[in-house]
């Protein structure tokens, strides 16, 4: 037997009223005077034995009548073999529905989220007055509430430009329910299932059941714009989507002017040219042919054409460095000034420092690191080897570059590690200041003698000194917004969705029941197999009846009894 | 235009709670005597002498041992002598005074004890004015007053200051006091009782018993509180009694019926038995009105 509402049967305790009553009114009776007291005693004595089977009667029948109207309002379910027992055990429930942006996709001419909707409404209208319920959408967020509420919110959801995180949703999930203390607890997943989404496994706990939608047959063709990937006059553009969908064109706008046309299928790579730009903040988008998929098909794109850095070098730069800002002053990539400062000693501004050439002097210069702030200083020499560049702006041709003399570089702030000899810093930013473990020397390393080096030094100058525009990308529906400060626009954030969405293959039926530990039930069969727990009948009706026949008879006792 | 005649006052028909606010005693046994008297032609006792009271011709059949001889031989006529109950006796009124008599069930109404105090007054009065010997014993544990029956002038008075100078009930209604009664009761004559009868009802007819076999004729009088005749009270109490330490813990609604019961059976039991030993048994409740009560007797 379980209950709607076993809060209620705390009212149990009620049940003793009637023999706590019985006895507090035994105890100081109030003393009369009467004559007659042997007829009283006489009389007593000649009904004792009714009298007593009155009191026992009264009391069962009292008690009786309290522990029935307890239990009616506790609502008792029975298990109920009859088809009119249309009630399940109180159960925990979450209904995931996933309105992630591939859930837009067209199918036959009808939404697939429509048919989600229709699923998810079905399953939460069977849930009964002691059902703990929970709703989460895309945005993961388990949200609590009445079934009523909950078909509301079911009801008012629409295709968000986030992405699910099916997996770990239903693990949470799984673990929310568990927690409740009902007969039955159930998870049920209303999602389109794609394949993407089906990475790791959950670890269903004993007791929840987890019930997916199944899995499409077919899959949707789509195409999708993935990666933007800017290079230097060029935009790399990764093509997404349902593999075997064909190439499609697809359209390079800046600021709203086609510049570039392409044919893009999923799985493929375009790199079109951009046309050159003035110094300034550039917006531009790429757009696809529509299809079955709206969500996907224009993804936009944010770049700064910065003015070249405006350098100095100090006479202790050595030669190879200054050969090489003369030949980048030459070719228009740096001006001459005192934006970036190349030297010794850091300058009140962005300063590239190179270690200095006399030992001696490494004190001198590791306290006008600590007066300008920074937190890195150099240590002793290091052990030659090859650079490696973890990544970032530098250019990847000084990978691999031998280092024969450098200074060890200690800090603190890993993040600021640019490039690594042996493991060990060797090029550092921090602040505006950027630190080299080794002058740029041939003594010191060669990689003054690689073609890298020019680029290398355009690199340092153009962006790792003077620092990149911010630019960030998140989740969200396309768009591009941009960071001020001031008057000065100091970056951007472009809102683009998930590439994975692109991909509308479903996962195989036995992907999902092992991934996510689901049975699976079609769109038509979905609210039939929710709350399988035994049918219970709602026996309160019965209680209640039954608590009329006790008054009744408590009454008929009470008043035909005397 | 006519008026109406003031209809006269019938105390005798009225509640004994409200006659008793009227007056003492005297001035209530007076109102009830009066108007119990006024509703009678002859007088409710029988006595054991005759008298004379005329003479009329001789018929057929007429006894010859009541003819006048004296006429006879005067005048030569037959004429038979008729002669009248005689109203003379020697009455006694027994009123327990036990602790249970100084009872009552509200405070509107007579206690028994009152009650039997007016109610044997007014017989006093009654029995006097029809010159019948009339005595007083009051008793409890013992005899308290005892009166000896007389006719002479004043004899009411001093029953009803017997009456007033016995105290309220001290002890309970002995046996022995019923026997020391006994004992008093020489002559015969008529003796009354009236008691709630509240003591054991054996002892009390081994007495009463002994009295109708010395010749008196005996009447008895159980004077019952109404609410000791139905029993009420609140939800739950306990009873202790007036004459014992006895208590009884009770629910009266739920007891009213079976209690109701025993009384009953009690009643019955007593009018049976007096019945079958010539003693006349009469159940008044303390709000039946006096002259009710004195009717009984007629």
């Amino acid at each position: 037997m379980s209950f709607l509402h076993p809060l209620a049967l705390a009212g149990l305790a009620a049940a003793a009223i009637p023999a706590l009553l019985h006895l507090l009114e035994r105890r100081v009776p109030p003393e009369l005077p009467f004559p007659a007291v042997r007829y009283l005693a006489d009389a007593e004595r000649r009904s004792a034995r009714r009298l007593r089977l009155r009191h026992l009667l009264l009391l069962v029948l009292r008690t009786a009548l309290i522990v029935a109207i307890v239990l009616a309002a506790a609502r008792p379910l029975l298990p109920s073999r009859a088809t009119g027992g249309s009630l399940h055990p109180p159960t925990a429930l979450v209904v995931i529905l996933d309105n992630s942006p591939s859930a837009g996709v067209v199918v036959d001419g009808r939404p697939l989220f429509d048919r989600l909707k229709a699923v998810a409404h079905a399953a939460l209208a069977r849930a009964g007055a002691g059902d703990r319920l929970w709703l989460v959408l895309a945005d993961g967020v388990a949200r609590a509430g009445t079934r009523e509420a909950l078909l509301a919110a079911v009801d008012s959801a629409r295709p968000d430009a986030r992405r699910l995180a099916l997996v770990d949703v239903v693990d949470r999930a799984a673990r929310l329910v568990e927690a409740e203390p009902v007969p039955a607890r159930e998870v049920h997943v209303v999602s389109d299932l794609q394949r993407t989404a089906l990475e790791g496994a959950v670890s269903v706990p004993r007791g929840v059941r987890v019930l997916a939608i199944a899995p499409a047959d077919a899959a949707p063709p789509n195409r999708g714009i993935g990666t933007l990937t800017l290079s230097d006059g060029g935009l790399a553009i990764g093509v997404t989507g349902t593999p075997g969908t064909p190439p499609a064109p697809l359209t390079v706008q800046v600021r709203g002017r086609p510049v570039a046309r392409a044919l893009g299928a999923p799985g493929t790579t375009v790199t079109v040219a951009l046309p050159a730009s003035p110094p300034g903040w550039w917006v531009g988008e790429v757009g696809l042919e529509a299809d079955e998929l709206r969500a996907d098909d224009a993804r936009p794109f944010v770049w700064r054409v910065a003015p070249p850095a405006r350098v100095s070098a100090a006479t202790d730069a050595g030669p190879f460095l200054t050969a090489a800002i003369g030949v980048l002053r030459d070719a228009g990539r740096l001006a001459t000034g005192h934006d970036v400062v190349f030297g010794e000693r850091p300058g009140p501004g962005p300063s590239v420092v190179l270690p200095p050439a006399d030992p001696a002097l490494l004190g001198q210069v590791n306290r006008a690191l600590a007066t300008r702030g920074v937190a890195w200083r150099y240590a002793e020499p290091g052990t030659a080897g090859p650079l490696a560049a973890p990544g970032g702006s530098l250019p990847a041709a000084i990978a691999g570059v031998e280092v024969t003399r450098r200074y060890r570089l200690v800090g603190t702030d890993s993040a600021a590690v640019l490039a690594t000899v042996n493991g060990e810093p060797w090029l550092v930013r921090a602040g505006g200041v950027v630190l080299l473990g080794s002058r740029l020397d041939t003594a010191w390393t060669a990689l003054p003698a690689t073609p890298g080096f020019v680029p290398f030094v355009d690199a340092l100058a153009n962006r790792t000194a003077r620092g990149e525009a911010a630019l960030r990308e998140v989740e969200g529906a396309p768009r591009v917004d941009f960071t001020t400060d001031g008057s000065d626009t100091v970056g951007a954030t472009v809102s683009r969705i998930d590439p994975n969405e692109s991909d509308l293959t479903p996962a195989a039926p036995a992907l999902v029941r092992r991934t996510l530990g689901a049975e699976l039930a079609r769109d038509a069969d979905f609210a039939s197999a929710a709350f399988a727990g035994p049918r219970l009948a709602d026996v309160s009706g019965l209680l209640l009846l039954a608590a009329l026949l006790l008054a009744a008879a408590e009454l008929g006792v009470a008043t035909f009894t005397r | 235009m006519t008026v109406a005649s003031p209809v006269p006052q019938r105390f005798d028909l009225l509640d004994p709670a409200e006659v008793s606010r009227l007056g003492g005693i005297e001035i209530v046994a007076e109102g009830v005597v009066e108007g119990f008297l006024s509703g009678l032609h002859r007088s409710p006792f029988r006595g054991f002498s005759v008298e004379f009271t005329e003479h009329r011709p001789y018929q057929p059949g007429d006894e010859p041992r009541y003819l006048d001889w004296k006429i006879l031989a005067r005048a030569d006529r037959l004429f038979v002598k008729q002669f009248e109950q005689e109203t003379n006796l020697r009455a006694m009124l027994l009123v327990d005074a036990s602790r249970s008599m100084a009872w009552r069930g509200t405070p509107e109404r007579l206690t028994k004890r009152a009650y039997a105090d007016r109610l044997a007054a007014a017989l006093a009065l009654i029995l006097l004015r029809q010159r019948d010997a009339t005595g007083l014993v009051t008793f409890d544990e013992v005899v308290r007053q005892a009166i000896p029956a007389r006719v002479k002038t004043g004899q009411w008075g001093r029953l009803v200051r017997g009456l007033l100078d016995t105290p309220d009930g001290r002890g309970t209604a002995a046996a022995a006091a019923l026997r020391r009664l006994t004992s008093l009761l020489v002559r015969r004559g008529l003796v009354v009782l009236i008691s709630d009868l509240l003591f054991d009802r054996d002892l009390a007819l081994t007495a009463l018993r002994y009295l109708r076999h010395r010749g008196h004729q005996v009447i008895v009088y159980h004077v019952m509180d109404p609410a000791e005749v139905e029993l009420g009270g609140p939800p739950e109490v306990r009873f202790r009694d007036l004459e014992s330490p006895a208590s009884v813990v009770v629910r009266p609604r739920e007891l009213a019926r079976a209690y109701g019961e025993t009384v009953r059976r009690e009643i019955a039991a007593w009018r049976t038995t007096c019945r079958r030993h010539g003693i006349a048994y009469h159940h008044v409740t303390t709000d039946l009105p006096f002259g009710m009560a004195l009717r009984l007797l007629t």
